[in-house]
């Protein structure tokens, strides 16, 4: 089955930052935005609909697992996701020091990486977008 | 296919899986200190004894280590009985002697009943209970920087002759897998320090936030063949790096 | 030369026959003898039979043997084929001995005088600790030259080999072994024949063959021995099992403290391959096997089977779960048989001789001979070999000549330090693998220590966990850190300070290390405590509860006294070395308690049993 993707609409992001929020909470127990796995990276302007959301591609040659030495990101075959295997992670950062985006992010308190692994399917920040910029098809 | 029962539950299994590979994939949960994914089994902690016997056994049956113990046909795998548990728990009260102020042994021990330690405590004892998780995970996936020395109680780990190692990379993968936190390291923004030897955590080509340590992005780049001036830009400038580009295709 | 299946018998049958005409006189130069000037005697020797015109001429020989395993008597001196034996030889006594070897007229100081009768004994024929062993393994150890293949072809020597490639298959052999019943002389006891079945059934074509001669038991040499004094013997064993197995390659693992084994297996390595019976093409059959030596470190833990594999690969010597077989994947991951020195000088026996003849000897799950290394509280320490199944009574008595000093036997240790004690009940105890086993000791590599009234059991406990303590390899927690806490416990209980609990946690301490350790150093390292604990438990209750040491060796725990017995003779007082006995000439002599360090030299020498040991309370 081939499987669902991300899709970006620039022009439609409003940088409310809903998207963060669910991330975090999500993944994190916690509305921190700054330590969500999607970006709203705002036009350094704040011109109306200029902004980008940046989130993890999920490449096909991924740096990050080429850089990681333990094979602890995975390629998840039903979604499609690279995923970050906690057990076999040693936690040595390359992956975050790798990704030529920066979407492979540290938690500085639990001391390890944290990447988009596409919610195993159902993405929350997709279902928080109010305008649509961001859209798993 | 491989079929066998643990604490009475039928579990099947592919070639090669260890019991504790398959009692965890069933639910039962097994202590472990020294086993981590990412390495081979060692079987140096002895928490992860389980009993096993087959009926051609006439009641006769064996303490196994679940973490290294191949699946195997038939196999009566029990995971608590008494034998079981006294091994386990006299095995803590040996860890807790050593290492008294390491936290994941104190909440084992407490788990298992035991809050004070039989058996002479070591005053000096540090937190390391050398499980070799550390050194496993250098020597498999990084440089091994780093390995067990001398023999018997005096047993450690440390470098070469205890010298600032000429391989470390200053990762840090060894003490953050260590169950006790018992490495010893130092970090401020700009530098970090491990196993007697300092590091410059390169800053943030762009906005000067710490990095990578230089050596370990010189590793990374030549295990991969790329630059390493790749490695010293920080997610957040990378982020910022990528929406700027989008924005450029788009507008 | 490179020999062949066809010219090797006529080689041995000219070596027998020049060899048969000869007299030799045979110079132990073991590693025992040489501390003691062996070498120097056979100088002397050889000078003086040159001054004497008797060089050369045949048919005379100057012989250095290998170690006889007695060198307590060193340097040893044989005439053969008389058996003419002497003892504890000078170089300055050369003279005396060419002429005695010319007249037939016995050296009568240096003859061996039996410590019962205190009759001069001339032979070693007549010499009980010879004429009750029964040595097989042991066939040519101080009988031969090491170094010299011909004397070890001239004695049926690779006559064996001859036979298996002469048409004999893998299959054959292996179950001549099994047939013959041939267990593992390294400590296990494990089914040689069926060690070597499962390699040969294993998948793969590389397969090692490695023989164990780390031999790691404080006080055991009969390895050292065997491997000093009959090299080829070894070599042999093992081109016949590499054979049996499909192996290509060996190695013969040495501790670094036998130089000279390594120096004779040298040589004898290097002999065979000249000669055609190792390397390539073994006697022109097409079948190859090479040794080489791997030195160890001299860990007592890299004896241990998977070890002594890791520490030949240049890993550190800790052992490995062995869920997985050595015969499966050993060495390199690759399908390896280990198997002791002494387990392989057997083979050649066995094949020469034939299963049914091996089997004849023995008990009936023990088969054959065993060397064992006595040591300790009796008259004759050296190396024993006799039948599995003899009592220990009959081995300690008779053979080893019983304890010196007219004091009585209190215990022996078998099977060196992670073997148990055995009391005087159980003297009756046939020694083979699996009677002790069952009386709660083991075979082990066949050390013995035998212990009289002057050893205390809960220091002899104390110090085998302290040999343990050092040698564990600290991989896991119960023998690293268990045999640490018994240790304190141990030596809490003879300094005096031992408490109501401590045996409760002895034996938690023990069920811990049984049940939980990785290998068997961790998992039999409970045996010398336990059977203490078992056969003497009142003399540890004496301990915790009367601060008393009968045996007057824990210093804390005992004082000297000198009692109206009395005779005023004053050996002890001469005895002591801090000069703490006072009293007169026939008066009775009185201990200064204050200055007394309590070593138990006046209880030693006293001839009238008038030191007594006390509670030191
Ligand atoms: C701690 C320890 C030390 C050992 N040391 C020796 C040794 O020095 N020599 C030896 O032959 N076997 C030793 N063994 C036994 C070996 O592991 C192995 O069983 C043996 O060499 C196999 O040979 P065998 O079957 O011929 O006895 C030791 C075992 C342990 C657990
Ligand atoms: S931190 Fe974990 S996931 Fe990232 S490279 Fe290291 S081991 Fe792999
Ligand atoms: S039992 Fe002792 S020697 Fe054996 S593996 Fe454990 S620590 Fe090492
Ligand atoms: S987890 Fe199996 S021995 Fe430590
Ligand atoms: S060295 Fe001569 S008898 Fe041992």
């Amino acid at each position: 089955m081939e499987s669902k993707l991300m899709h970006v609409f620039p022009g439609k992001c409003t940088a409310c930052r809903n998207c963060e929020q669910a991330c975090a909470f999500a993944h994190l127990h916690e509305g921190r935005p700054t330590r969500s796995r999607i970006r709203a990276d705002a036009d350094p302007q704040l011109r109306e609909g200029k902004h980008v959301l940046v989130v993890c591609y999920q490449c096909d040659a991924a740096a990050c697992v080429a850089a990681c030495p333990a094979n602890a990101l995975w390629r998840d075959t039903e979604t499609g996701a690279i995923n970050h295997i906690a057990e076999r992670c040693i936690r040595c950062g390359s992956c975050v020091a790798a990704c030529p985006f920066g979407n492979m992010r540290w938690e500085p308190l639990a001391q390890h990486p944290s990447k988009c692994d596409l919610c195993k399917g159902d993405p929350v920040c997709v279902r928080f977008c109010p305008t649509g910029a961001i859209q798993y098809k | 296919m491989i079929r066998l029962t643990i604490d009475g539950r039928r579990v099947e299994s592919r070639n090669g899986e260890y019991l504790l590979t398959l009692a965890r994939r069933a639910g039962i949960e097994i202590p472990t200190l020294c086993h981590h994914e990412a390495v081979e089994p060692a079987g140096a902690c002895r928490l992860c004894m389980v009993e096993i016997t087959r009926p051609q056994w006439n009641g006769w049956s064996k303490l196994v280590t679940a973490c290294l113990y191949p699946a195997e046909e038939g196999l009566i795998v029990k995971t608590s009985t008494e034998r079981v548990l006294r091994t386990r728990r006299e095995v803590l009260e040996l860890l807790l002697a050593r290492s008294p102020r390491a936290e994941a042994v104190r909440r084992l021990a407490a788990q298992y009943g035991i809050l004070e330690p039989k058996y002479a405590v070591d005053q000096e004892g540090d937190n390391c209970i050398l499980c070799d998780i550390c050194t496993r995970v250098c020597a498999t996936h990084v440089t091994g920087a780093i390995s067990r020395v001398n023999r018997g109680v005096a047993k450690k780990v440390a470098t070469p002759f205890d010298e600032a190692s000429d391989v470390c990379v200053g990762c840090m993968a060894c003490a953050r897998s260590c169950p006790t936190d018992a490495i010893a390291f130092s970090q401020d923004g700009a530098t970090r320090a491990i196993w007697g030897k300092t590091f410059e955590v390169v800053p943030c080509t762009v906005c000067g936030a710490p990095t990578v340590t230089r050596e370990q992005a010189r590793w990374m780049a030549q295990r991969k063949g790329v630059a390493e001036e790749d490695f010293y830009v920080c997610d957040v400038c990378k982020v910022a790096k990528t929406g700027l580009s989008c924005r450029k295709v788009m507008w | 030369m490179k020999q062949t299946l066809a010219t090797l018998p006529v080689l041995r049958a000219k070596l027998k026959e020049e060899r048969s005409k000869l007299r030799c006189i045979m110079v132990c130069c073991g590693t025992g003898c040489r501390a003691r000037g062996g070498m120097q005697v056979a100088d002397a020797i050889r000078d003086e039979l040159s001054a004497a015109g008797l060089a050369g001429s045949v048919p005379v020989e100057l012989t250095r043997t290998g170690c006889h395993g007695w060198c307590e008597q060193g340097p040893i001196v044989t005439f053969e084929p008389e058996g003419v034996f002497y003892t504890q030889v000078k170089p300055e006594k050369a003279k005396e001995i060419v002429a005695s070897f010319q007249s037939g007229e016995p050296v009568s100081k240096l003859l061996f005088r039996d410590t019962k009768t205190k009759r001069s004994i001339v032979t070693y024929h007549e010499i009980p600790f010879y004429s009750k062993q029964t040595r097989w393994a042991m066939r040519n150890v101080g009988r031969i030259s090491p170094t010299e293949i011909g004397q070890y072809i001239a004695r049926d020597g690779y006559k064996a080999l001859e036979k298996v490639l002469s048409g004999m298959t893998p299959e054959d052999v292996i179950s001549e072994v099994e047939k013959a019943g041939l267990r593992g002389r390294g400590g296990g006891g494990f089914d040689a024949g069926r060690k070597w079945r499962s390699c040969r059934k294993a998948k793969g074509d590389v397969k090692y063959l490695i023989c164990n001669g780390d031999e790691g038991d404080p006080g055991a040499f009969m390895d050292r021995s065997i491997m000093e004094a009959d090299p080829h013997g070894v070599l042999e064993g093992m081109i016949i099992a590499a054979y049996a197995i499909g192996a290509r390659e060996g190695f013969i693992y040495v501790r670094q403290e036998y130089p000279l084994a390594v120096e004779h297996l040298g040589m004898a390595i290097a002999s065979a391959r000249e000669n055609g019976l190792l390397g390539e093409n073994i006697l022109g059959t097409g079948f190859s096997f090479d040794i080489r030596i791997a030195r160890g470190g001299g860990a007592f833990v890299c004896g241990e089977s998977s070890a002594l594999m890791r520490s030949i690969e240049g890993k550190p010597g800790e052992p490995r779960a062995k869920y997985v077989h050595a015969t499966d994947r050993g060495l390199f991951d690759r399908p390896t048989v280990l198997n002791n020195v002494e387990t392989f000088i057997n083979v050649p026996l066995i094949l020469d001789r034939g299963a049914a003849w091996f089997a004849a000897l023995g008990t009936d799950g023990s088969k054959g001979t065993k060397a064992f290394s006595v040591v300790g509280k009796v008259n004759h320490n050296g190396l024993i070999e006799v039948p599995m199944g003899m009592s220990l009574k009959e081995l300690i008595f008779d053979v080893a000549g019983g304890i010196p000093k007219g004091r009585t036997f209190k215990a022996v240790q078998t099977g060196g330090p992670s073997g148990g004690c055995l009391p005087e009940a159980l003297l009756d105890l046939p020694v083979d693998f699996d009677s002790l086993t069952e009386a709660g000791s083991m075979m082990g590599s066949g050390g013995l220590i035998v212990m009289d009234d002057r050893n205390c059991m809960v220091d002899v406990a104390r110090y085998f966990i302290h040999f343990l303590v050092e040698e564990s390899c600290g991989k896991c927690v119960p023998c690293r850190d268990g045999l640490k806490q018994l240790l304190e416990i141990l030596a809490r209980i003879t300094k005096g300070q031992g408490r109501e609990d401590d045996l409760d946690k002895i034996d938690s301490l023990c069920f811990v290390l049984t049940e939980g350790s990785l290998c068997a150093l961790g998992k039999s390292a409970a045996n010398p405590v336990l059977s203490t604990v078992r056969h003497f438990r009142e003399e540890y209750e004496q301990h915790i509860k009367d601060h008393f040491c009968r045996a007057g060796v824990c210093r804390d725990l005992c004082r000297y006294e000198i009692t109206d017995a009395c005779t005023g003779c004053t050996l002890c007082a001469k005895a002591c070395p801090v000069e703490c006995i006072a009293g007169d000439r026939k008066q009775v002599h009185v201990i200064d308690q204050s200055k007394c360090t309590r070593c138990g030299s006046c209880f030693d020498v006293c001839n009238f049993g008038a030191v007594e040991v006390r509670s030191a309370r």
